[in-house]
């Protein structure tokens, strides 16, 4: 049976991964961007200014993006690689960076479509062999020890007490 | 296995809420919702019909807090119940860390339990995951009505993996919050095996 697969990002990685997305976001001149799982967690964000709730964002827009692959095996095509919502005020575009990641990227009147998608996808293209070393990386999660699951197991006593 | 950014010191764990429609994940997540500490809840969002059904998954993150320097959080997740959902239950079920089979008591929903227990490990299998490494636990709810079966019929039914079972009262909060202490205890200790 196939092992059950995460990610697990170190500091290096990431460093990395942040500087392209600051850089995605100053020549893009989008508002936000955040790059999430395929199953709904947050990544890392690049923002200038305050942050949306990013554990909701992550959560809906991996959602959407999987009820569009969804859409496109219903429509018989293969895959449809972005997704893209219109607002009055700002627009929000989701692109697939691998298996498991997915690029959000916020943007409003100030900046056009074109450009935000040109330079997503030029960002895409170098994020992209970052996150498949991440994603085929032997993972030993040696973090999560007994220490850990004792000291875990303890908050969640303390969060948990006076509630059964 | 968990979500682990390093950089950020910050540790994902994916929990669903599973079982067939009407069974009691909603009102589960929303009497963990309405009583947990504000400080360590984020938003219930719900994506559901306007009969308040849910259409694809409501969804609350709970921080845990910082364990040994990292900020360790679960994120709460249900499933659409009825049976011609399960495209959604699938999304929702990727990269789940673990799983609470909520089984209605009642007798007369002993097919639907049944059959969404078979759908989700389909669904797991499906995936490929390791379920080994696999958090779960079955809640029977519905302990307060008429008409229920025995836990010992329903473990027989249900619980071929031997999972801890653990009574409840959804509606009335009875066993939610034991219920979500072994499940979250469950992804730990699970993920924590080499």
């Amino acid at each position: 049976m196939a092992r059950r697969r995460g990610l697990v990002i170190n500091d290096r990685q990431m460093r990395l991964v942040d500087d392209i997305l600051n850089k995605l976001r100053q020549v893009s001149g989008s508002r936000f961007i955040s790059l999430v799982s395929t199953s709904g967690q947050p990544i890392t964000t690049s923002s200038a200014e305050e942050h949306p709730d990013t554990l909701s964002l992550a959560s809906l827009a991996a959602s959407s993006f999987a009820a569009t692959q969804q859409l496109a095996e219903v429509l018989n095509e293969k895959e449809f690689t972005l997704l893209f919502h219109e607002g009055r005020e700002s627009n929000l575009h989701v692109a697939q960076v691998s298996e498991q990641v997915l690029l959000v990227i916020t943007f409003g009147r100030e900046t056009q479509v074109g450009k935000v998608r040109l330079y997503t996808n030029r960002a895409v293209e170098v994020l992209r062999p970052i996150f498949h070393a991440i994603e085929n990386e032997e993972q030993a999660p040696l973090l999560i020890d007994d220490d850990y699951s004792l000291l875990a197991d303890e908050a969640i006593d303390d969060l948990f007490a006076g509630m059964e | 296995m968990p979500l682990i950014n390093f950089a950020a010191r910050e540790i994902n764990y994916k929990i669903v809420y599973y079982g067939c429609g009407l069974c009691g994940k909603t009102t589960n997540i929303q009497y963990i919702h309405k009583k947990v500490n504000p400080s360590a809840r984020g938003k219930l969002v719900s994506i559901a019909t306007e009969e308040e059904r849910t259409l694809y998954f409501d969804f609350l993150p709970l921080s845990l807090g910082t364990v040994k320097g990292m900020k360790t959080r679960f994120h709460l997740y249900t499933v659409p119940g009825q049976s011609y959902y399960n495209a959604s239950r699938r999304l929702v079920l990727q990269g789940v860390d673990g799983v609470v089979f909520v089984a209605d008591s009642q007798i007369t929903r002993l097919d639907e339990n049944v059959e969404s227990y078979l759908n989700l490990w389909d669904n797991l299998m499906d995936q490929g995951d390791d379920l080994s490494k696999l958090g779960l636990v079955i809640q029977m709810n519905k302990r307060d009505l008429g008409e229920i079966f025995s836990i010992e019929d329903m473990t027989d039914l249900l619980n071929h993996t031997e999972s801890p079972i653990l009574e409840a009262c959804a509606l009335t909060g009875m066993g939610v919050f034991e219920t979500l202490k072994v499940v979250c205890k469950q992804v730990i200790s699970k993920t924590g095996q080499g």
